[in-house]
């Protein structure tokens, strides 16, 4: 009889341990000591996330938000005096931002989602319709989302280059204050400022050390999220609207003006590029400010996991990194005569791209059992 | 022997009653639980296209209506656990059930067709007939039904374990320790076991005690001596698999709850009394339950038909899981006979699939966004299951026909990873899945596996 109550008593305690198994379980945190010996057998997650967070992201953002205000300077002194020294001198320090810019976007994560920073900083192509007549009407409010694609990069693309066919047209444009011209591109900087702040601040607040802590492997742990996010701007951030869309692979030909920097035109592959570079670094774990230091990254958690593998995935991946790279390099710097030219090769870079794109969401998120879409169901 | 047992064992009805009780109970939290998840709106209403088993594509999606579809669910689980309109209430919930599982396979779980297998054999139970508001009603109680009504129960919850076990009789199971090497060394963050899941050995020795677990506990429960010890040995297991992988939801407790049925008649009889107690608190008349308790010999006697019914289901229990035998090349790649076979836990699969479209009248080509028509949930099941391929590539076809393309051509560039291995090429790029026609035959373009798995 017993024995009989103990069963009840077990399974009433079951009962009641359905009813509290969805509540977060208490997080121990363990800070452990990290040496090279002890890398076959411990993985310290923390670490890892201490390095992408005060070696990679926070330098890139505050970088970022240097060249931003720099930036800023030039047009200032562009619009209180146009001429051809000037514009160039902007125009220079718009790829300078740029370039900056491609070691941000990835980070999707804590404020910059919460404020679509990069659907604002990177939408492309920029609508130009919609950009002139904010120019003409004033009026017009940044933060709206239809206007995303009226500011950012794409933005500044257009009234760079776009304005008109020759220089001295833009320049006499941006003479001309009651055109609005200086104002407006005024406006999409100051945005652009504002929206690195918020980020900036965020990072620089509180947000760090949680995002350090957030070890487990859960949908909102923080190694999870910047596998998200590394993955997912790998595929769309980087496949798809650089290479793929422009290319032609989703609409059944190709789409020039769909490239990044579409009216500067010569600096799609040097943005391509430095994208890579990001992508390369942030997966191998290189220190933004001095590419000589490196720290945990993504495949040092994948030769952890597969420490009594030979062919590592990470040596796969790093080897279509490279096949991706080179076949990038080969291309016409500008990208609109690459694909309008021989289209053919653009389409083999992106198949090379593409390769890497299966190692990363079927090889690697099996490896480290990293789900990317949550989709919200039970499994058996 | 035989048919003395047929004919003539009986068993008192209270193992059975105690059975439907759980099962009710049960039910009502998963499906509570379902509705609160909203997994009726996630799975059921928001997917514009839902994939549908082979010969049930006349089973529609039902909108809004759904809701309806799980209210009356909900409704027929609660008589099922009072016992009332017993008979009416397992045979609609049986349906609807059913129904709304065959909407979509994308859902399909070993635990979801587990349960409408159960329901189906509760609608030809005299599940009722004792303990329940329609004895009281009726005046009429049991205390005698054939035993072979509850070794049925039994018997299935047997195959299920003993095939679960069998199924991991395999070259990537036991001596890969596959994919539980993948899964538990993921689960570092489990508070104070956590620390040693990556340990090789924690993999082999949780694949190797899973697999005997599931072979042999249904005769641990069978055998009077060890039913006990093996219950405890039950209740352990699955706690153990709650704690590793929470998303199996409700399956564990259905397995531990369900697995009360191989106890003694007299604990079931004790946990009725202390229920009628408790009711007779509310009204006297539960005390009639009582009476019947005590009084003895009138047995029930079931419909000529219901154990013809019975054999011929565990004949196909038992032969269905074995279909696979019928298939040439891997079972887990293919993934032809793989399910209704309680293959449960028992592969990590990934894969990335995308599809090429080609007008072959303009020669223009484009590859497809799947995210513009299906879920992330169905887009992952999607990718490396072959006849979900299939049924999405003419469901793509079809969509880019009427969109005014002509003579569409269909490609799968796909790419899948199975337990670990490094991923290949699965579809045949050079097929044209809009030729191709869904059937039991073999898929003759899905590429084979560059390995062999052996085993079971």
């Amino acid at each position: 009889m017993k024995k009989l109550i103990s069963i009840k008593v077990v399974l009433l305690s079951l009962i009641l341990l359905n009813c509290t198994s969805d509540s977060d379980t208490i997080d121990v945190i363990e800070e452990t000591e990290l040496n090279i010996e002890e890398q076959q057998t411990e993985f310290d997650r923390s670490s890892m996330l201490s390095f992408w967070a005060d070696s990679i992201i926070i330098p890139s953002i505050n970088s970022f938000y240097i060249e931003l205000n720099t930036l800023n300077a030039y047009a200032t002194s562009f619009t209180s005096n146009p001429n051809s020294g000037n514009l160039n001198q902007l125009r220079d320090q718009w790829l300078k931002t740029y370039q900056k810019w491609q070691h941000v976007e990835m980070f999707d994560i804590g404020v910059a989602e919460e404020i679509y920073f990069k659907n604002r900083i990177n939408i492309f192509p920029a609508n130009v319709q919609l950009i002139e007549n904010n120019i003409s009407n004033l009026g017009f409010n940044l933060d709206d989302s239809y206007n995303f694609a009226a500011q950012g990069f794409a933005g500044l693309d257009y009234l760079l280059f776009g304005i008109a066919q020759d220089d001295d047209t833009i320049i006499a444009k941006f003479s001309n204050s009651s055109l609005n011209y200086d104002s407006y591109l005024a406006a999409i900087i100051s945005k652009m400022i504002d929206l690195t702040i918020s980020v900036k601040s965020d990072w620089e607040g509180g947000y760090r050390d949680s995002f350090i802590q957030s070890t487990d492997n859960t949908a909102t742990s923080s190694i999870n999220n910047m596998l998200n996010d590394f993955v997912f701007y790998f595929e769309k951030g980087y496949r798809a609207n650089k290479f793929g869309i422009p290319a032609g692979v989703f609409s059944g030909g190709p789409l020039p003006d769909r490239i990044e920097a579409y009216n500067g035109e010569i600096y799609s592959k040097i943005l391509a590029l430095e994208s890579t570079t990001v992508i390369e670094n942030f997966f191998n774990g290189v220190s933004y400010n001095d590419s000589n230091i490196t720290g945990l990254s993504i495949k040092n958690y994948l030769d952890f996991i597969e420490n009594d593998v030979s062919e590592k995935l990470s040596e796969r991946i790093n080897n279509q990194l490279q096949a991706g790279r080179n076949k990038i390099d080969q291309l016409n710097t500008n990208f609109k005569i690459q694909i309008e030219e021989n289209n053919h090769e653009m389409l083999l870079t992106y198949d090379a791209i593409q390769s890497t794109v299966i190692l990363l969401k079927v090889d690697m998120l099996q490896k480290l059992n990293v789900s990317v879409d949550y989709a919200d169901a039970d499994g058996d | 022997m035989l048919k003395s047992y047929l004919t003539k064992s009986k068993v008192h009805p209270a193992p059975l009653a105690v059975f439907r009780i759980v099962f009710g109970l049960l039910m009502l939290v998963a499906l509570i639980r379902f509705w609160t998840n909203g997994w009726i709106y996630s799975l059921y209403i928001e997917p514009d296209f839902h994939f549908k088993y082979y010969g049930f594509s006349w089973v529609k999606g039902l909108g809004n209506y759904t809701y309806l579809l799980y209210s009356s669910c909900i409704i027929a689980v609660v008589g099922i656990i009072l016992g009332y309109r017993y008979r009416l209430s397992i045979i609609l919930f049986f349906l609807l059930i059913t129904y709304s599982e065959l909407i979509d396979k994308t859902t399909y779980l070993n635990h979801y067709y587990f349960t409408s297998c159960i329901a189906f054999l509760l609608c030809f139970l005299p599940a009722a007939h004792y303990f329940s508001i329609d004895a009281i009603q009726k005046e009429k109680s049991i205390d005698a039904i054939p035993s072979w009504m509850v070794d049925g129960i039994k018997l299935f919850l047997c195959i299920v374990y003993f095939y679960a076990g069998l199924a991991k009789i395999n070259s990537d199971w036991l001596l890969e320790a596959q994919p539980l090497s993948l899964w538990l060394t993921s689960k570092y963050d489990i508070p104070l076991i956590g620390e040693i899941l990556k340990y090789r050995w924690v993999h082999y020795a949780a694949s190797w005690s899973g697999m005997l677990y599931d072979v042999f506990i249904p005769f641990f429960l069978l055998y009077p001596k060890t039913r006990s010890i093996a219950f405890v040995f039950v209740i352990l297991f699955h706690i153990m698999t709650k704690i590793f992988f929470p998303s199996i939801g409700m399956f564990p407790y259905i397995m531990i709850f369900g697995a009360t049925i191989f106890l003694d008649v007299q604990w079931h009889k004790n946990q009725l009394e202390f229920l009628r107690k408790f009711a007779a608190k509310f009204s006297q008349k539960f005390n009639f339950l009582k009476l019947k308790l005590t009084k003895a010999n009138v047995l029930f006697k079931p419909k000529q038909y219901i154990l013809p019914l019975f054999i011929s289901f565990f004949i196909i229990q038992i032969f269905l899981p074995f279909r696979y035998l019928a298939y040439p090349g891997e079972l887990f790649w293919n993934e032809q006979g793989y399910r209704f076979s309680w293959r449960v836990m028992l592969m990590e699969k990934k894969g990335y699939t995308t599809f090429k479209i080609k007008d072959s009248i303009n020669q223009k080509t484009f590859y497809v966004d799947n995210a513009d028509f299906l879920t992330p949930f169905q887009e992952r099941q999607m990718s490396f299951q072959p006849d979900f391929i299939l049924e999405y590539a003419h469901y793509l076809a079809n969509h880019f026909e009427k969109q005014g393309h002509q003579n569409i051509q269909v490609f799968a560039d796909s790419f899948v990873a199975l337990n670990g291995r490094p991923s290949e090429r699965f579809i045949d790029p050079s097929t044209d899945l809009n030729q191709e026609i869904e059937s039991f035959k073999h898929k003759k373009w899905v590429l084979p596996l560059k390995d062999e798995i052996h085993g079971l």
